[in-house]
């Protein structure tokens, strides 16, 4: 018996069976220059749910020059590769993009497909699952597959991740879910795999949209809930001038200055580069708290970062109790050295960074053995 | 110009209290508000309105209290309300609440006159899916861009700036379209007691159930929505690592930061890129 009764469905909806559908893809964004970062990471919880539904992992490339991307796709992972390449494309628009994706799922019914939650990605996911009457579930941070039925549990953090939902679709396919950046690695490449690329021609969609311009922003305008590597500072930085110093370090970093409710009433640092509960909820892979306490208002806000540095002359501070790694000293002489040893590494290359390391395992093994 | 504003009535999630003992949340007693991402969007309608001329009509798919939210939206100026509520909408997923929004726009168009513009805001605090404006595009045709920070008429065309994560854009959108505002893009202006003294007299809410819509109650509610929450786990506390270093001298702090940085997997390609590109 079909799994689906089409009586019950809504008539908006094309009744289809979840067994038409097959392949685990992932839409890509990618420009003349190569596939997004964030694109790449997609491929490994794409690999992780094909191997686990005994399917092939389908890369989805689309843009104009970029089918010699294809490549990259299926050295990290992708069995096959589709390209809808088309000067027609040249620009992205949501609902055109969305539509060659749209047109894409119709021809080929992937099971699953996973979308990397940039912000382009967030724009462009619920078009695609709504024009196909599918269900979409955003930001997911992990995926696990029930076997028996075929269901992608999508798991997200709403709440400033306290808390974790579980969600599926079983009676409709396909399975859409756009990933957080950041948090799967990009799989390693092996240059010596082999996948198929399938060209494909679709009626590129006209809009009535048109990009007017676009300008690159620069390091320091970056949002802080878009940034990879923020340094904070808070009321332990005692004045306006020490941001200067953060600012250097996160220049050094690539990063971008972020503060405490603290700073941000003393009038240190403007209001929109606030963290914690009356500010942001910020997502970096690195956050340096700078003379910062740790009360839970801020920490709520930065729940979602992977790993917190945190320096402080309070070693009572109960920041040293929320943070990854912890040094206990004046932050003025320490973020200087940071700098200082930043710029001698930067200097001597990837190399240094060996010896650095040795220097610190050493000293750690003798103090287990001490 | 004939503007609708989406707006969600939600529970205040900054009220909302963790219970470490039982390791839920604590709703109860928890006061509704409007989504605060959603005023920005009726801001910006209201000045493209007061720039322009038209009306701003404020639209929410909710259970009767929300009443109280379109009040808030009509006491900052908007002329008309329209709230779209029935049993058959409880327990909608994204699709199925844009799907009922999106007729909710069909109606105004058949009844009160053709709309050039949605605006929505662009996440909500209570489950911050982003979905809404892009699901209403889908089921209206209509072209559409998220983050949009301001907007004004030029050549008969919506021209938005929105801001990316590394690039600022500008678009001319043609009309009707739908647009989601930034968060904090625009400071909302404050309720008037003069707009509230005219919501009182003139009750410019007007109440549509699924009745009035006629849609299959098939597609709306729990029944039209394809996704289903199976479980929710609590996370009370963020595992960290905890490892605190009590420096020789300034260079040593700095060295041993970086030291742990580059062995740590998580964040050793991060600084890579920072360093040498």
């Amino acid at each position: 018996m079909p799994k689906v009764d089409c009586g019950k469905l809504c008539p908006e909806w094309p009744c289809e069976q979840p067994d038409e559908f097959k392949n685990v893809w992932v839409i890509t964004e990618a420009s003349e220059e190569g596939v997004s970062e964030a694109s790449l990471q997609m491929l490994t919880p794409a690999l992780e749910i094909a191997g686990k539904l005994g399917s092939k992992v389908v890369g989805v490339l689309i843009g104009y020059n970029v089918e010699r991307h294809a490549e990259t796709l299926i050295r990290h992972g992708a069995d096959e590769v589709i390209v809808v390449d088309s000067e027609d494309l040249k620009e992205y628009y949501p609902e055109v993009y969305g539509q060659v994706v749209v047109d894409l799922a119709r021809k080929y019914k992937p099971e699953v497909i996973l979308i990397a939650a940039t912000m382009r990605g967030r724009e462009m996911g619920p078009y695609i699952a709504n024009t196909l009457r599918a269900g979409i579930t955003a930001d997911c941070t992990d995926f696990d597959v029930d076997e028996k039925t075929r269901d992608v549990l999508l798991i997200r953090p709403p709440f400033a991740a306290i808390m974790l939902a579980y969600i599926k679709t079983p009676f409709r396919r396909p399975q859409i879910g756009t990933a957080r950046p950041n948090v799967f690695p990009v799989p390693p490449a092996d240059d010596t795999r082999k996948g198929e690329i399938i060209r494909e021609t679709v009626q590129v969609r006209k809009t009535r949209t048109r990009l007017v311009s676009r300008t690159i922003l620069k390091r320091e305008e970056i949002p802080i809930e878009k940034a990879e590597i923020i340094v904070s500072g808070g009321k332990g930085l005692g004045g306006p001038e020490g941001f200067k110093l953060l600012e250097e370090l996160a220049s050094i970093l690539g990063g971008v200055v972020a503060g405490s409710r603290k700073a941000v009433d003393a009038g240190w640092i403007s209001h929109e580069r606030q963290v914690g509960q009356t500010g942001k909820s910020v997502k970096p892979i690195l956050y340096i708290a700078v003379g910062i306490s740790g009360a839970a208002q801020h920490m709520i806000g930065v729940r979602e970062a992977t790993r917190i540095v945190a320096i402080n002359i309070d070693p009572e501070a109960p920041i040293f109790n929320q943070a990854d790694y912890g040094v206990i000293g004046d932050y003025k002489e320490i973020v200087e050295s940071l700098i200082e040893e930043l710029k001698k590494l930067k200097e001597a290359g990837p190399e240094a960074v060996d010896e650095l390391i040795k220097e610190y395992t050493i000293q750690e093994a003798a103090v287990q053995q001490g | 110009m004939r503007i609708v504003v989406g707006i969600k009535w939600v529970p205040n999630t900054q009220a909302v209290r963790f219970d470490p003992k039982t390791g839920t949340l604590i709703r109860t007693g928890v006061p509704a508000i409007v989504n605060p991402h959603d005023l920005p969007a009726a801001e910006l309608a209201l000045r493209l309105r007061d720039e322009y001329g038209g009306e701003v009509i404020v639209l929410t798919m909710a259970p009767p209290p929300a009443v109280q939210g379109l009040e808030h939206i009509l006491g900052m100026g908007a002329d008309k309300a329209v709230l779209l509520t029935d049993r058959a909408f409880a327990g909608a997923d994204t699709l199925a609440t844009s799907y009922v929004i999106a007729e909710g726009i069909r109606k105004i168009e058949r009844e009160i006159g053709k709309v050039d513009l949605a605006v929505f805001g662009q996440e909500t605090i209570d489950s911050s899916t982003a979905h809404i404006g892009a699901q209403v595009a889908s089921w209206l045709g209509w072209p559409y861009i998220y983050y949009v920070k301001n907007a004004k008429m030029v050549n008969g065309a919506l021209r938005v700036e929105r801001q990316l994560e590394n690039a600022v854009e500008t678009f001319d959108v043609g009309l009707p379209a739908v647009v989601s505002v930034a968060m904090k893009a625009l400071k909302a202006r404050p309720v008037r007691l003069s707009h509230k003294l005219r919501v009182k007299l003139e009750k410019p809410i007007i109440v549509w159930s699924n009745k009035d819509l006629g849609l299959d109650p098939r597609c709306v509610g729990l029944k039209g929505s394809p996704t289903i929450v199976s479980k929710v786990t609590y996370l009370p506390e963020v595992p960290r690592r905890k490892i605190v270093y009590k420096p020789k001298d300034p260079r040593d702090a700095a060295r041993w930061i970086l030291a742990q940085l580059f062995q740590d997997e998580k964040t050793r390609e991060a600084l890579h890129k920072a360093l040498w590109g």
